[in-house]
């Protein structure tokens, strides 16, 4: 509606004489305004010259005011616009202003400069959701159907199979025969622990001829805590974690970041809610339940990525991409820009910190003395910045001494070297020697005679030398007042300071700066220090050394946040950019997840813990099926919906939307149970079924997308290195604890070894360890050569061969390659297995390491059916 | 017909030998004029007007203000510094060179010199992210990914894509990641300091090559024996190209197989080895080559634009040798070799609280120089300009993502088709934005 009238507006005004000031000003002033000088005059001020605004013309920039009401011909702004003026020519870059623009800007001027208030500010119009949108199949509510009947009913094991074979019935595709006992279970034990069986294991498994055999196998395998090692790994692929911070030019860690890692592996072993999970990772600080705090690491780790925190949140627990909106209104999902911007203020509401897990005491005694000892490491270097001023101004009144000397004239022409500091006068020898200088001061004394007067050139230079020095002090008082006392650095900030001119500046870098003739720094301005300053600097150091060692250990602490004092007022950024600032973004749910489409704005605090429980809540459709959808991928390697982390419009649509509907409310009224769909799936005879080919299925279904036979799965790197180590007997299987690194020296499972952001451990990325700068959806599993390296060369490769021949000579020679294989592979070997195992070994007293290599390289130990 | 799953893993065999080209009709959208890619990148912002873009007004008013006052960049900004190099024509263009730049000023007439650069911000970061991932942000994939992804390998035993720095850019490994591209397009990153044969991570034979022969071939008997597996000979050739690496990459980063003329005028640095290893590897077959400059930004000259004397000593020989010897080769009609840094520097003299001397130069994101030679572009080019004293780019203003579309183009690539499928979008190098810089083309 506004926009209609807008354009009967402007029809209006083109139609007719612009008679009201207000409608002259719209129509003939402000686009020439706004096109031609807000490119610099804007935002960007330059010059100091604002022209948004009727104030910031009579203001007005350093040339002084722009307009004189009234009075066109005295206005800068027109000696500007018409070229008149001496010096300044707008716009710039040889565009004048069409003859009319001027006289426009001239009649404006004359009759007041009339600056209505703007009927077109930025205010945006109501964002609407079309009716398709809202109707889109994710945000419908979950929706619990009836298993659908089947005609092979024999073939079903749980309700998931009905969806199964309902949809390969219909398609004419019968589903594959079961995989044998032991691939099921090695697949299994990889699945929910990381690790293959031991022989002991698939023995009893094997042995095992009752009917709920598997299930037993399940449920050992759940309640492991091998399983959390697991299962909490995948998550921190979502939740992007790592060790360190992402810093570009220096490591930094993050030393607790494990006691997050630690947390949500212990969360998955105790299955915990995933509602709970959820909101203690967005809101422990407001759950009252200290044993929770630990996973706000989820958010304290954050890598600080100005969009990070949103995009987590929404493609993490909702599969939506609102990140995407932070410019403009999401382009295919009805998510306006207002709503990134309102959960973007909940995060800029919170801030990092750190809780100490130490006692109070602990804390304020460390508190108490890293503040002593930086308090005084800052009192040392100020005064001897202080006492390295005094000296040079001392050092720079005997200049013409110094120079005279330098130049070998001192004595010569009766002058008393005595009382020249040595080290000093040899800096002057080699300064004046220098080949070249990069000023010109020098050089009447360098090309001096015998003749000439020595006395009066080094008296000149000493003069200029000192008026320098002065000179750039004053400069320096200047700026200082200029940027109101602080010199910090301001981002994108802009100031026109004043600076020596340059042969001046590089004189007095050469005389006075850090390095010059006349500059002593720490230590080095020791030796002139005497009597009471010198006991005070003696007295320093021995305090700061003290206070440096009494500051002990840092005591442990949780990366984790809390709501600001101050809550941040959030509005939108138009365009994405932070300088233009929109409509106010107060912290609410996303539009289109809310009922009538209107959010409430949150009212507590940061408004996280609403944020968490809108996300967690058993009528938001996205966030049960987004889980069961991500369960479901970590088992078959697809999802239902293969866009794990994108459900919007561009996303893929889901297989078996009505199986991702009956998990996801089977899922909320086990009361968010992890364990309960891992079993839904597990049991399944889907995920039972052998990986055998079929080409006249692939022909229907190339993607086994209606899964009609199992998919292969390549070894993750921490499933191959774990089952390196395993296999080995060297796996160190101690839970928890700080991150080390991944080298031949760390025995512990994978996820303990440290995940950088900085710089990657070089396994982890060859195989495909995901990014951990953001969130990440699915694995991908790559062969290539480079990983072929790894399993011909590392020491991790070669070591854990070496360990398994250990292992096997504890038994008899010729029952060795069989005890290896039913380590490897739980089985034995066939018989010509067994026969080119027998003629490589007998090469020599090397070949066994060297045939273990093999078997840990072969495609069998590297690939799970 | 491939599924999507063996799809991934076919591209990724060899180094993506069968790349992104294989789907496009006719291997490429255009007929390509070259072949290969170097990125020499001067990280940390080289100034262009000390550089290749002289400013006479700006030497004129040097000690003054700016009637025009500074515009925004990272920090504060005083007076107008006049540049202290001194300029002069070079070559049969006539393209005026600084002294600092003397050696590539002899063979400016195989450049177009780019005059208009601009990038969004002052910042590092989003300006590394912008030249080398598209977008200010992390977690795209990067130029080279996008090249090895579209153009495949054209030598199995070489990675397709090659970064060196002696240790690590600022940003560091996410400039050449692949990000949601198969992982096998990512950069490999070696550290040009370190000797040839760890430049590699396992490349190091550990056992004879007899011994890994003997193992190799029962690998494969063992593998072939498992009749149910599918993956068996992507694994057993890959397996292969493994084994011939071993042999093969040492070879190429051994630069003791060069004369000794030819090495020192590359010059015996970082950069000077690292652009000779360059054209080793491009005559390898490797893809595309990038090169920064060294760790962190070195570039980056807040105190004193002195500074770049040091290093243009380094980077200048460099280059002009490359030039030389990929022509000499007849190798520069079919390579790109793109130079220059995030950013430039501004005018005006730096006179934030951060610098102890005032005689350097802070970021400039609003005007900057690069230079583009050899697979088909017009050489001895001047493209767009600054304002009077080089601060801002206002004429024919171009944008990192019209270079990468450029580049593209050249190897035969449509920057708006060359697309990948992730989350439910498709993605490309220049985003949503780039055009071809047709004047620049021969």
């Amino acid at each position: 509606m506004r926009r209609l009238l807008g354009i009967a507006t402007l029809f209006a005004l083109t139609g007719h004489a612009a008679d009201s000031p207000a409608e002259f000003f719209e129509m003939r002033v402000r686009p020439v305004l706004a096109k031609n000088c807000y490119s610099c005059h804007a935002q960007s001020k330059m010059g100091g010259l604002e022209l948004t605004s009727r104030v910031g013309l009579l203001q007005g920039g350093k040339s002084g005011a722009a307009i004189v009401l009234g009075n066109p011909d005295e206005s800068l702004l027109m000696k500007v616009v018409t070229w008149e003026h001496d010096r300044l020519k707008m716009p710039p870059n040889g565009a004048k202003l069409a003859d009319a623009e001027i006289s426009d800007l001239k009649e404006w001027i004359k009759t007041g400069a009339r600056w209505p208030d703007s009927p077109t500010a930025t205010k945006s119009k109501e964002y609407v959701i079309r009716p398709d949108q809202k109707s889109f199949w994710a945000f419908q509510p979950v929706k619990k159907s009836a298993p659908p009947q089947v005609k092979n009913s024999a073939w079903v094991k749980t309700p998931v199979d009905n969806f199964i074979l309902a949809k390969l019935e219909q398609n004419g595709i019968t589903p594959n025969k079961p995989a044998s006992r032991l691939t099921l279970l090695r697949r299994v034990s990889y699945d929910l622990s990381g690790l293959p069986p031991t022989p002991a294991e698939t023995a009893e498994f094997l042995a095992d001829k009752s009917p709920d055999a598997y299930r037993k196998v399940v449920d050992r395998l759940l309640a492991g805590k091998r399983y959390g090692e697991r299962w909490g790994r995948y998550w921190l692929d979502v939740a992007r974690y790592s060790d360190d911070k992402l810093n570009s030019t220096m490591e930094e860690p993050a030393p607790n970041a494990f006691r997050y890692r630690d947390w949500v592996v212990d969360a998955f072993n105790a299955d915990m809610p995933y509602d709970k999970f959820v909101k203690a990772q967005l809101a422990a600080d407001h759950m009252n339940d200290p044993k929770l705090l630990p996973a706000l690491g989820m958010y304290g780790l954050s890598p600080e990525f100005q969009d990070d925190r949103v995009d987590v949140t929404t493609r993490g627990f909702l599969g939506l991409t609102v990140a995407c909106a932070q410019c403009h209104d999401h382009k295919f999902d009805p998510i306006p820009t207002k709503d990134y911007y309102s959960l973007l203020g909940i995060f800029n509401s919170s801030e990092y910190k750190e809780y100490p897990l130490a006692a109070k005491d602990v804390v304020d005694s460390y508190e108490a003395k890293k503040k002593r000892a930086d308090g005084v490491e800052k009192e040392l270097k100020d005064f001897l910045q202080r006492q390295g001023d005094e000296l040079a101004t001392i050092l720079s009144n005997r200049t013409a001494d110094y120079v005279l000397a330098a130049f070998g004239r001192g004595p010569k022409d009766g002058l008393d070297p005595t009382g020249l500091d040595g080290e000093t006068l040899e800096k002057w020898q080699k300064y004046v020697k220098r080949k070249e200088h990069e000023h010109t001061y020098l050089s009447k004394l360098r090309a001096a005679k015998d003749g000439d007067d020595w006395q009066k050139l080094a008296q000149e230079f000493e003069q200029l030398a000192l008026a320098v020095n002065r000179e750039k002090k004053e400069i320096d008082e200047k700026n200082n007042i200029t940027l109101g006392g602080s010199s910090k650095r301001g981002d994108l900030s802009q100031a026109d300071l004043a600076s020596l001119e340059r042969d001046k500046y590089f004189l007095w870098r050469d005389l006075f700066g850090t390095g010059g003739v006349m500059f002593y720094g720490d230590k080095k301005i020791d030796r002139f220090l005497s009597g009471e300053w010198k006991r005070h600097q003696d007295l320093l150091r021995t305090r700061l050394d003290l206070d440096k060692k009494a500051v002990p250990e840092k005591f442990p602490f949780l990366h984790a946040l809390a709501d600001k004092e101050k809550l941040l007022k959030q509005r939108i950024h138009v365009r994405g950019n932070a300088s233009t600032l929109g409509d106010d973004a107060p912290p609410a749910f996303l539009t289109v997840l809310c009922d009538d489409g209107h959010p409430k704005p949150f009212t507590k605090g940061s408004g996280r813990l609403e944020l968490a429980e809108a996300i967690a809540s058993p009528t938001n459709p996205l966030t049960p099926r987004v889980m069961v959808n991500r369960l479901w991928q970590w088992h078959f390697g697809d999802g239902i919906v293969r866009t794990t982390s994108n459900f919007g419009a561009l996303g893929e649509k889901p297989s078996h939307p009505e199986l991702l509907d009956y998990l996801a409310s089977n899922f909320v009224e086990s009361g968010w149970s992890i364990k309960a769909m891992h079993r839904e799936i597990v049991l399944s005879a889907t995920y039972q079924q052998g990986t055998a080919d079929n080409s006249a299925f692939a022909t229907k279904d190339p993607d086994n997308r209606l899964l009609w036979k199992a998919n292969r799965k390549r070894l993750d790197a921490e499933a191959l290195r774990d089952s390196l180590l395993f296999a080995a007997g060297t796996l160190d299987e101690t839970a928890a604890g700080q991150a080390k690194p991944i080298d031949d020296a760390n025995h512990k499972r994978t996820l303990y070894g440290y995940v950088s952001r900085k710089k990657l451990d070089n396994m982890l990325a060859l195989f495909d360890f995901p990014n951990p700068n953001q969130t990440s959806e699915q694995r991908v599993a790559t062969n290539v050569p480079l990983q072929r390296l790894f399993l011909l060369n590392s020491g991790m490769v070669m070591d854990s061969a070496k360990q398994l021949v250990k292992r096997l000579e504890k038994i008899p020679e010729t029952q060795r390659i069989s005890e290896a294989y039913r380590l490897l592979f739980g089985r034995a070997p066939e018989a010509e297995e067994q026969k080119l195992g027998q003629a490589y070994v007998a090469h020599g007293a090397d070949a066994w390491p060297e045939y273990l290599q093999v078997l840990m390289s072969s495609n069998e130990f590297l690939y799970v059916n | 017909m491939l599924n999507r799953r063996e799809m991934i893993q076919t591209m990724s065999a060899g180094f993506g030998t069968v790349g992104m080209a294989d789907m496009l009709s006719g291997g490429t959208h255009f007929t390509p004029k070259a072949k290969h890619f170097i990125f020499l990148f001067l990280n940390g912002g080289p100034s262009h007007v000390d550089t290749f873009d002289p400013k006479p007004m700006l030497q004129k008013m040097h000690g003054k203000l700016s009637p025009v006052g500074n515009l925004k960049t990272e920090r504060k900004t005083g007076t107008l510094l006049g540049s202290p190099f001194k300029f002069q024509k070079y070559g049969k263009s006539g393209i005026e060179v600084s002294e600092l730049f003397a050696k590539t000023g002899g063979v400016i007439d195989e450049f177009a010199v780019i005059r208009s650069m601009h990038v969004e911000r002052p910042n590092h970061e989003p300006s590394l992210f912008t030249w080398n991932c598209g977008v200010p942000l992390p977690g795209r994939p990067s130029f080279g990914s996008w090249l090895s992804y579209g153009l495949g390998s054209m030598n199995k035993n070489l990675p397709g894509y090659m970064v060196m720095c002696p240790g690590i850019p600022t940003v560091g490994p996410q400039l050449w990641t692949s990000a949601f591209l198969p992982a096998a397009h990512q950069g490999v990153h070696i550290k040009n300091d370190e000797k040839a044969d760890q430049l590699i991570p396992y490349i190091n034979a550990q056992r004879s090559a007899e011994t890994q022969r003997h193992q190799i071939d029962l690998l494969s008997k063992l593998n072939r024996m498992r009749t149910d597996d599918p993956e068996v000979n992507n694994s057993l050739e890959s397996m292969e190209v493994a084994y011939r690496m071993q042999t093969e990459a040492p070879e190429v980063f051994d630069l003791t197989k060069e004369s000794e003329v030819t090495r020192a005028k590359y010059g015996n640095t970082n950069f000077g080895r690292g652009c000779l290893m360059a054209r080793r590897l491009i005559e390898k077959g490797v893809r595309t080559v990038q090169i920064y400059f060294g760790n962190f930004q070195p570039w980056d000259n807040h105190d004193d634009i002195m500074r770049h004397k040091v290093l243009a000593a380094e980077a200048d020989p460099a280059i002009a040798a490359l030039i030389e010897d990929l022509k000499q080769r007849g190798m520069l009609d079919e390579t790109i070799v793109l130079v220059g840094g995030e950013f430039g520097r501004t005018p005006s003299v730096e006179v934030s609280g951060l610098v102890n001397v005032q005689n350097g130069r802070d970021h400039n994101n609003h005007g900057f120089s690069m230079l583009l030679a050899g697979g088909g572009i017009k050489g001895g080019t001047v493209y767009g300009a600054t304002d009077e004293f080089g601060f801002k780019a206002v004429e024919k203003p171009v944008h990192p993502h019209d270079v990468q579309a450029t580049i593209l183009h050249q190897l035969g690539l449509d920057h708006t088709r060359l697309t990948y499928r992730y989350s439910g979008r498709d993605f490309r190098l220049t985003d949503v934005e780039g055009t071809v810089i047709q004047d620049i083309l021969a």
